[in-house]
């Protein structure tokens, strides 16, 4: 049974491994097939020709393709994607001051989506066709159908009509004069210095964006768990427990709620991709300052060096949490141990 | 009267129709009775014993009568006290080993939240260490031998055998008085199932316990029931004690249930004629030495080999029914999968017709020359293609045109007894005995010499499966074919075939003719798979082979 | 269906009804209200911008108008949905904004459902090295974010509608070949396509008259969910300021447009979020009512 878990993480490894490679490949195509030149757009229009040459010379594009590919996975692999060409600081490191914000975001997200959805999809399933379920039903097909940015400009148009004092924009009150410098992560810096008041505001800064952000999950997982139990609820292991009055809480609450959480689990890890691309969206609106705020600048400027730097992280991020949620699912599931052990 | 149903009328609401599914059922079962219901698909059988529970599904609804137990109509208790009544009162045997087990939890945990709630509802008070002494208590009772190993182990990794007998151990949990055995051992092996039947006989002889045995399968019940009903579309249509049932039945239903039965030994049994094979004649198709080695590669555990078949020969000469009989497990698909061209031979060789045989997509001569028939209905035909579309494939491959087509439909259609109206039927508009006709039509559209019937009838009711095999007979005669029939029902093979070959992991155990395998057989797994076949009279149970325990356990899984 | 009743009535005279598929399916749409307003409010939706000229108040809106005395009004009679920065009709854009991204739904789905069900198809059926390297491609596909993606493709090239649609296409066709896949491979392994197989039948029959008519009820399920994924796909790409050059109205854009002035001139941002929300509903609803009558999973 160990070896199968230890066989289980090798494969997605490799798997992984594989994912982050073509990854690379194609998006050194997409920064190749670009009109016009990165060196030029790099130092600007009064630049000389020389200049221009000189730096296409830094920046490996006298090369053939080929090897400016193998040339840029070899740094990608150690962590360097360049300078960008916009502000002409290395990208890895600005890549890395922005991305706390983000996984922040991300992670309190995933956490409501998690807290919210299940019990919601349990509950709704549970009391079936009754107004509970309707009502569910309203909440999770808003979630799925609204677009995330419409969510986050009304609740900041909700935020300034009742409660003005609330702030709907940043990360942290800036008054308070106070820098996450020790994880990047606003709330766990602030915990870490015993700043209460930052902690406090941190959080404050925090709910909205991330109820924005978490809609749509929760639309999606609440709609996934909710059929999986109706659907487990009419399978013979059900009826077995019935048929020898196990009570239908012990039943829901235990055995259908493990069952039925593997569907909406695996389904978690593919909503990810999603998830960031909303992202950029809930970080524009909320002016959060984040990973894909810095993204979406790039995109914009056609930062060419930064663009794919941050396609790759993304790509990352969702390989992480794939083989997080792949770990957890093994463990909820003993099927899947089995399957490689055989 | 321990349990007397008394005019139960029950419908289902479904797609806003009404439907009445028990009609006035009256059944008793006196204390410590054997009872047995019989049907087949569809009988209402399965629903009167969750009426019985009180598991019925939310759709359906008892619109009159009484389920009086122990005198008191359980259908006037309150839910609380017929809750109380759960695996008490009453246990069921649930029908399907697997699904009958939440894959994600331990069978320990099934059985100790069975135990604890009805301790609880009894209001007794126990802890962790005496249920878990309880339930090995009980799991040796049913000849779990290690029950620790069980109990820490999930359904999946246990054998369908073993599955079967924690079920058994989950119905009695609480000595219950009335036991309801819906179709335990169905799915399984026929020694397996067997085993089951003795063991639910001796547990009930044992305990004194009262039996509810719902079944399809006639040798079963004479096996475990004194009593028997006979339930048809919702009603009972004819009940008595077992010998007058089985010997003199009066409704013309019963009667053909009965008949539909296939004999092992006896009168009753249609021995099938040797082919006379001429001199010098060769086989039709001649395995010779075949051997078939899956091998799988594994991750950080290099290659592991698997022997589905192994060093196996047999010929079949034009015009045989010839029989391939195996538990699950033992290769006999593997072995048609290869005579059909599908599989490639590991090694030895297969000979069709004097043709080596390849992989079916290089040998274009042959592939005409064998079809096959599925076991499975339901999913032998697609369900989005017409009779008409389906049959007209091989009839397009043969190169006839439109017209010859449509003409060839029909003709197709007349063999195999079906109107000519079905042509544009859908799969699902189709009962299963004629979704198999449709099939074996398909079979026979594109001319072959030879069909591999890889058990035809084994989805089907007796009755039904009588009809097919009598089409299947009258089609060989008819068009001089050679059937290779793959089963694992030895009554039905044993009124079938000429000859059988029969197999057990990957190994020929034995072949012969079917009367010389019968009533003589050598190996000792013949004789114990043979021993273990339900039959439907004392008289037939005489003369199966005698076959010692300890034989038995060393073919047991 | 009476046949059999018919036939099966003179072998088993009180054989139970057995009710057809259609009846069973039509039964499970007609009786979900959720599926009959979804299919309403979806017919109103390709209405709306069918007509969208004749419907529109003030059609003359969607181009370059600059009325400054006008701008910025709030709901009135003469203005139903009040008026934008420089006093266009915000209702008569709305409604053409639908056309926008009904466009846009049918040039990505119009590409992307074929080549996805093709690649399916055949990486299920064919197996091999062309399954391995067709699912392969799609789960590294599915590693990219699509907003992040679509954002990239579509600026590298040339922000405008073309290219958003490009670049949406690049990347939807992958839930479709996933899908695709998945069921041509549970229907491939039936008894029936090997005895198709045995009796004849080219692969390109196999493909296309046996497997494909057992993949429509989940293609067309997941179409119509994903009408409603790519109008919001696409309200989100032009929100962040990529799709449609102005003045052409998109109903993204005129969310992005109307936030700069909130939450005074709250009509700038409601009407349009209101269009969005009502078309991906209906398309959702009808979507669900859709699985629930076939009884697919997609």
């Amino acid at each position: 049974m160990t070896l199968g878990y230890v066989e289980l993480c090798a494969r997605r490894l490799v798997g992984f491994a594989l994912v982050l490679l073509v990854l690379s490949l194609m998006t050194f195509v997409l920064a190749r097939v670009v009109p016009g030149d990165p060196a030029r757009m790099a130092l600007g229009p009064s630049a000389t020709p020389e200049q221009v040459a000189a730096l296409q010379v830094e920046m490996g594009f006298d090369k053939p393709l080929p090897e400016q590919y193998l040339l840029y996975l070899g740094n990608a692999v150690k962590g360097d994607f360049g300078k960008s060409l916009v502000t002409g600081r290395p990208v890895t490191e600005e890549i890395m001051s922005f991305l706390p914000a983000t996984l922040e975001l991300v992670i309190v997200t995933i956490c409501i989506i998690i807290c919210v959805a299940i019990p919601l999809g349990v509950i709704t399933a549970r009391y079936r066709n009754s107004w509970i379920d309707s009502l569910g039903r309203v909440f999770s097909l808003t979630g799925v159908t609204m677009p995330s940015f419409l969510f986050a400009i009304l609740l900041q148009m909700l935020a300034a009509t009742y409660f003005p004092q609330w702030p709907i924009l940043g990360r942290v009150d800036h008054t308070l004069g106070f820098q996450a410098s020790i994880t990047g992560f606003m709330t766990l810096d602030a915990l870490l210095c015993l700043r209460f008041d930052v902690f406090f505001s941190a959080v404050q800064h925090l709910v909205f964006p991330a109820i924005a952000l978490s809609m749509s999950g929760i639309g999606q997982i609440t709609r996934i768990t909710r059929s999986a139990m109706i659907e487990h609820q009419r399978r013979d292991h059900t009826l077995t427990l019935r048929s020898f009055g196990v009570p239908q809480r012990v039943i829901t609450f235990r055995y259908l709620l493990k069952l039925s959480s593997i569907a909406p689990i695996t389904i978690l890890g593919l909503e990810f991709a999603a998830l960031i691309g909303n992202a950029f969206v809930v970080e524009m609106v909320f002016s959060w300052g984040g990973f894909a705020s810095y993204g979406l600048e790039a995109i914009l400027q056609k930062d060419l060096n930064a663009v794919m730097a941050v396609v790759m992280v993304a790509g990352i991020f969702f390989i992480v949490a794939n083989l997080v949620i792949d770990i957890i699912l093994a463990l909820l599931d003993p099927r899947l141990r089995f399957k490689e052990a055989k | 009267m321990l349990l007397d149903v008394k005019d139960l009328n029950l419908s289902f609401r479904t797609y806003g129709q009404t439907r009445h599914i028990l009609k006035g059922v009256n059944l008793q079962i006196p204390e410590g009775g054997r009872v047995a219901l019989i049907g087949e698909t569809g009988s209402g059988k399965s629903v009167t014993s969750k009426a019985i529970l009180g598991t019925l599904p939310d759709t359906a609804r008892i619109t009159s009568g009484q389920i009086l137990f122990d005198s008191e109509d359980i259908l006037q208790k309150k839910a609380e006290a017929r809750e109380k009544m759960k695996g008490t009162a009453f246990s069921i045997i649930m029908q399907d080993p697997l699904s009958s087990f939440n894959p994600v939890f331990r069978i320990g945990q099934h059985l100790e939240d069975v135990l604890r709630y009805a301790d609880i509802r009894l209001g007794e008070v126990t802890n962790h260490e005496d249920r878990i002494r309880r339930i090995d208590e009980v799991l040796q009772m049913v000849q779990l031998g290690d029950p620790e190993r069980v109990r820490k182990a999930y359904p999946a990794q246990l054998s369908g055998g073993m599955r079967q007998r924690v079920l058994i151990a989950l119905a009695l949990l609480h000595q219950p008085r009335l036991l309801i055995a819906d179709e335990p051992g169905t799915a399984l092996d026929v020694t397996i199932q067997d085993e089951i039947l003795n063991l639910i006989n001796r547990l009930v002889d044992e305990n004194g316990l009262s039996l509810l045995m719902i079944t399809h399968n006639l040798g079963v019940v004479r096996q475990t029931a004194d009593d028997v009903y006979v339930m048809r579309f919702g009603e009972i249509v004819e009940h008595g004690p077992i010998g007058s049932i089985f010997r003199a039945p009066k409704q013309a239903y019963t009667q053909q249930l009965v008949e539909a039965i296939p004999a092992l030994y006896g009168e009753r049994v249609k021995e099938q004629p040797q082919v006379e094979v001429l001199e010098g004649e060769k086989p039709v198709i001649e395995v010779e030495d075949v051997s078939k080695i899956f091998e799988s590669r594994r991750f950080l555990r290099g290659k592991s080999e698997f022997k589905a078949v192994q060093n196996v020969s047999f010929d079949v000469f034009r015009g045989e029914v010839f029989g391939l009989a195996g538990e699950s497990g033992s290769g006999k698909t593997t072995m048609a999968r290869m005579i059909m061209g599908i599989m490639e031979a590991s090694t030895g060789s297969i000979t069709i017709d004097g043709h080596t045989r390849g992989l079916w997509n290089k040998d274009k001569d042959l592939r005409k020359k064998i079809q096959i028939i599925y076991q499975n209905p339901g999913t032998s035909l697609n369900p989005k293609r017409t009779v008409r579309q389906t049959l007209s494939v091989p009839l397009k491959a043969l190169g006839y045109d439109a017209q010859k087509i449509d003409a060839r439909i029909r003709e197709l259609l007349n063999y195999v007894e079906l109107p000519e109206h079905y042509m544009s039927a859908y799969a699902h508009e189709l009962s299963g005995g004629q979704k198999q006709r449709v099939a074996i039509a398909r079979a026979i559209a594109a001319e072959p010499e030879i069909i591999i019937l890889d058990e035809p009838t084994s989805a089907l009711d007796v009755s039904v499966q009588a009809s097919v095999i009598k089409l299947l007979q009258r089609l060989r005669d008819e068009l001089g074919l050679t059937y290779l029939f793959i089963s694992h029902d030895l009554s039905l093979m044993r009124n079938f075939c000429s000859r059988i070959a029969i197999m057990r992991k990957g190994q020929l155990v034995e072949q012969g003719t079917v009367r010389d395998v019968f009533e003589n057989p050598k190996h000792d797994y013949t004789r114990t798979l043979i021993s273990a076949i339900p039959v439907m009279t004392e008289e037939e149970e005489q003369q199966k082979p005698e076959v010692s325990a300890e034989v038995r356990a060393q073919f047991l899984v | 269906m009476s046949a059999v009743s018919s036939s099966s009535a003179a072998l088993q005279p009180a054989a139970p009804k057995v009710l057809s598929a259609r009846y069973m399916a039509w039964y499970r749409f007609s009786r979900n209200p959720a599926a009959v307003i979804g299919a309403f409010i979806v017919t109103s939706v390709i209405l709306i911008a069918v007509f969208a000229p004749l419907i529109a108040p003030y059609a003359e809106h969607v181009g370059s108008v600059v009325n400054f005395r006008a701008r910025h009004l709030p709901p009135d009679l003469e203005y139903l949905a009040g008026t934008d920065k420089v006093g266009r009709d915000i209702l008569s854009r709305t409604i053409f904004g639908f056309r926008i991204s009904l466009l846009l739904v049918i040039g990505v789905l119009g590409v992307s459902v074929p080549i996805g069900t093709i690649l399916g198809l055949v990486s299920g059926y064919a197996g091999g090295m062309t399954e391995r390297v067709i699912t392969g491609l799609t789960n590294i596909m599915l590693a990219l974010p699509p907003l992040v993606m679509a954002l990239a493709i579509g600026n590298v090239l040339e922000p405008n509608l073309t290219n958003a649609m490009i670049s949406v296409t690049l990347l939807w066709w992958t839930w479709h070949a996933r899908l695709v896949y998945r069921v041509t491979r549970t229907v491939a392994s039936e008894d029936y396509i090997e005895a198709a197989r045995l009796s004849g039948a080219s692969h390109m029959h196999i493909l296309f008259r046996e497997i494909l008519p057992n993949c429509v009820a989940v293609i067309s399920v997941k179409t119509t969910l994903d009408a409603a994924y790519v109008i919001l796909f696409g309200a989100s790409l032009s929100f962040l300021g990529l799709g449609v050059k102005p003045p052409t109205p998109d109903l993204g854009s005129m969310v992005a447009d109307g936030r700069q002035y909130l939450p005074d001139m709250w009509w700038g941002v409601l009407t349009p979020g209101f269009a969005i929300f009502y078309a991906t509903l209906g398309f959702n609803l009808l979507g669900d009512g859709l699985r629930d009558m076939f009884d697919v999973e997609a």
